[in-house]
């Protein structure tokens, strides 16, 4: 009987222990947030934007019936003197609980980032739920706001679109950079590196872009496109670059995974396409009696994409006459992108991070002075490697020998 | 006592867990910044040297525990002072590093729960295995170290894999010189885990092969040593020295960062078993030696009986000594090294040993005259 007793007693026991639902939150009780955007309003209020998942009108099944169903997304706005505040203060506008552990965006408005982002991004890695692999983008021309609430076509969930468009441009074209929010707050905090995000531009009216009409046009009114990279000095959004020089900003980076080069042959422009399938950076600071210097060394492998010239690619000599130009394009790209940093006076390369690696005692002496004296005036050495593996499934092009 | 015997390998592996226990979780070292794997290093050559203090006094006294033969070479008074000593130093850490483990289980997995759920329902898991005895806390040891070393072994994989080792962010080596190195060793690693093994001279004497136990005991320390090494060298590769520096838990945030093809990535779950398996066998270690400590002090004849008391205060323990986290770090790399670590892992064996080789001496001088 004693043991009975005892058993019931310890079965009842384990029911209190084993369930684990302390704080139980169900699943219908909370508010996926898959992006968050901050803005700044003229008074210094930081306006919050929730991107949260609406459940029901995401996976495709109700999607090819068209009118009746929903949007995939809700937005949910709210200010605050802190981002923690408008958080909890966003409760007012929604049946659900905000959720922050699928949060995989923040999207910093233009206007906030020019002023400065602070120790805004503190409560992102201090908080439990929300994951600093989180990606970073800024807002180009616009409102956090205004980019989140654009609908778009092929992935449903917008902020879905950004990240997979960052992933994929930066690995099949590399002008912009997939950035993170540990990445950025590694870099605002560091004293020999400043951050670099990419922005995205809202081409259309943002009016029209909310609408579900937006998503049922095959050429929506309203589109995110990723564009310019973003220059940070410390946490101030200060310039952008574009198109070569914000590439030569990430060839520098070694984040260059696969690329396109065009190369000018026999005086036509941008002739033939050489597809970039490996690269290597590496960054190698030396000092001379006390002054700082840099050398990039970049070593591109891959393959001729596109020849629409008359060219011999079975010669060797014009394949490595090829080789030439193509480091000779890929070192100006690079060059464009450092002079155009040294003139802002914002080391976003690293190469402060460089030379601590190499000679800490003389970065003591310089750290103060890096940005305003050392950088701006170094003297960096550009040299690549460039070589072309295979041409395809062609040699000559057709029009060869006509 | 208990008449169980451990064999090698049983020691070892509670070496083992109980060397990484909480510190594989804990910001361990980090003052060195990116020199933390010399002070690892440094801080297992002088933890070595400490246990073979420890060894050579089991030496002398292979079949009793530090808390016996310290009234043996001391004296009944004093003997007995120190064995009190001991037993709350035991007691005290055995709370301290539960209430690590309640704060770390908190702060990142139960926000809402209260701290005194979780350390109970830890601590009544420790009682239960101390209860059923060594033999059983070995054997558990046996299995779950592979559980811990597959997990181990899965996150360093993963993050190779993931490509976020980053080992120039090791560098400079020796930014400052050897200062800071020896600072940090001589404050925190050589106490925290390696100077800890001094709870393993109240279980040397359930070895069944006493010829072993230094081979044991320095194999164990420096598997474990080189593991912690490795671990915190990765944090830092990966995270950088500021990032770590700022963490409350560097492995986890390590940790955090994979993310492999979409579908790898929140491996939250793989530190929760290295603090969870870590943890338990710190905790259970402390907790035994403290309750064979007062048992056989004051001649309890089953250890067991002491089990519910000792562990009330080791729970209730866990939860006052500390009004906060931050509290709690500072006074265990402020207050506890000076007035506990370096007292009773360092002074104290030493003074013993001294005793004990000079009485040794004198004697058989004179039964050899």
């Amino acid at each position: 009987m004693k043991g009975k007793i005892c058993i019931v007693v310890l079965l009842l026991l384990c029911l209190t222990m084993l369930s684990g639902c302390w704080s139980k939150k169900e699943l219908t009780d909370l508010a996926f947030v898959i992006a968050v955007g901050i803005d700044k309003t003229k008074e210094g209020q930081y306006v919050t934007t929730y991107q949260v998942v609406n459940p029901g009108n995401v996976a495709g099944a109700k999607q090819i019936g068209g009118g009746a169903s929903g949007v995939p997304i809700s937005i949910f706005i709210s200010t605050g003197d802190n981002l923690f505040e408008a958080s909890r203060k966003a409760s007012k506008k929604m049946s659900r609980l905000l959720y922050f552990a699928h949060t995989n965006l923040v999207v910093i408005g233009e206007g906030m980032a020019r002023e400065g982002i602070g120790g805004l991004l503190d409560v992102l890695e201090r908080s439990n739920q929300f994951r600093t692999t989180a990606k970073v983008i800024i807002a180009h021309h616009h409102s956090a706001e205004e980019v989140l609430k654009v609908l778009t076509p092929i992935d449903k969930i917008s902020a879905n679109q950004i990240i997979k468009t960052l992933e994929f441009s930066e690995r099949t074209w590399g002008q912009t950079i997939n950035t993170d929010v540990w990445k950025m707050i590694h870099d605002i905090a560091s004293s020999g590196k400043h951050p670099v995000a990419s922005g995205v531009d809202l081409i259309g009216s943002v009016e029209k872009g909310q609408r579900l009409t937006n998503v049922q046009v095959s050429e929506p009114d309203a589109r995110l496109n990723l564009d310019d990279l973003a220059l940070f000095k410390d946490d101030k959004l200060v310039s952008w670059v574009s198109g070569e020089a914000a590439r030569g900003v990430l060839w520098v980076l070694d984040k260059i995974k696969q690329t396109g080069v065009t190369i000018e042959w026999n005086g036509k422009k941008e002739a033939v396409g050489y597809k970039v399938i490996r690269t290597k950076t590496e960054v190698v600071p030396h000092l001379k009696h006390g002054k700082p210097s840099i050398s990039i060394d970049i070593r591109a492998e891959g393959d001729i994409a596109e020849a629409p010239v008359p060219i011999d690619l079975a010669d060797v000599k014009q394949v490595f006459a090829l080789e030439k130009m193509i480091q000779h394009n890929i070192k100006k790209e690079v060059l464009e992108a450092v002079k155009k940093a040294q003139q802002e006076k914002i080391d976003v390369f690293g190469f402060g991070d460089a030379v601590y690696r190499s000679y800490p005692e003389e970065w003591k002496k310089m750290e103060n002075k890096w940005h305003e004296h050392f950088f701006p005036q170094l003297p960096v050495t550009v040299t690549v490697d460039a070589f072309i593996r295979r041409t395809g499934l062609r040699n000559k092009p057709y029009q060869f020998g006509r | 006592m208990e008449p169980y015997k451990l064999d090698q390998r049983q020691l070892f592996v509670l070496i083992f867990l109980f060397e990484l226990g909480s510190a594989i979780v804990i910001p361990l070292g980090v003052g060195a910044k990116q020199d933390v794997w010399l002070a690892i290093l440094l801080s297992l050559m002088l933890g070595i040297l400490l246990s073979l203090v420890y060894l050579r006094l089991y030496g002398y006294y292979p079949d009793k525990p530090l808390t016996a033969y310290a009234q043996d070479i001391a004296g009944p008074w004093i003997g007995k002072m120190v064995a009190i000593l001991y037993i709350s130093y035991f007691l005290y850490i055995a709370s301290r590093v539960l209430r690590d483990f309640g704060e770390l289980l908190l702060t990142f997995a139960y926000p809402e729960t209260p701290l005194f759920i979780l350390n109970a329902i830890m601590i009544l898991t420790v009682m239960y295995g101390v209860n059923k005895g060594i033999e059983v806390l070995a054997r558990t040891g046996e299995l779950f170290i592979s559980l811990l070393y597959f997990v181990m072994l899965l996150g360093f994989v993963l993050l190779i894999g993931s490509g976020l080792v980053d080992f120039r962010q090791l560098q400079p080596i020796l930014e400052d010189g050897w200062k800071r190195v020896v600072k940090v060793v001589l404050t925190e690693t050589l106490y925290i885990p390696f100077g800890e093994m001094i709870v393993f001279t109240m279980l040397f004497p359930y070895m069944n092969n006493p010829a072993k136990v230094k081979r044991v005991v320095i194999s164990g320390m420096v598997f474990s040593g080189l593991n912690l090494a490795i671990t915190m060298t990765l944090n830092f590769a990966v995270l950088g020295a500021d990032a770590v520096a700022r963490s409350s838990f560097p492995l986890l945030d390590t940790i955090r960062r994979i993310q492999i093809a979409h579908f790898l990535e929140r491996l939250d779950v793989l530190f929760m078993i290295a603090l969870i398996i870590g943890g338990f066998f710190k905790v259970s270690v402390f907790f035994y030696a403290s309750v064979v400590g007062t048992a056989q002090l004051f001649s309890v004849e089953r250890h067991q009986r002491l089990i519910y008391p000792l562990g009330l205060i080791v729970l209730i323990l866990s939860i006052a000594i500390a009004s906060s986290y931050p509290e709690h770090i500072a006074e265990g790399t402020k207050i506890v090294p000076l007035y506990m670590h370096i007292p009773l892992q360092i002074i104290v064996p030493l003074c013993l040993l001294l005793i004990c080789e000079i009485r040794h001496r004198y004697v058989n001088h004179q039964l050899g005259r």
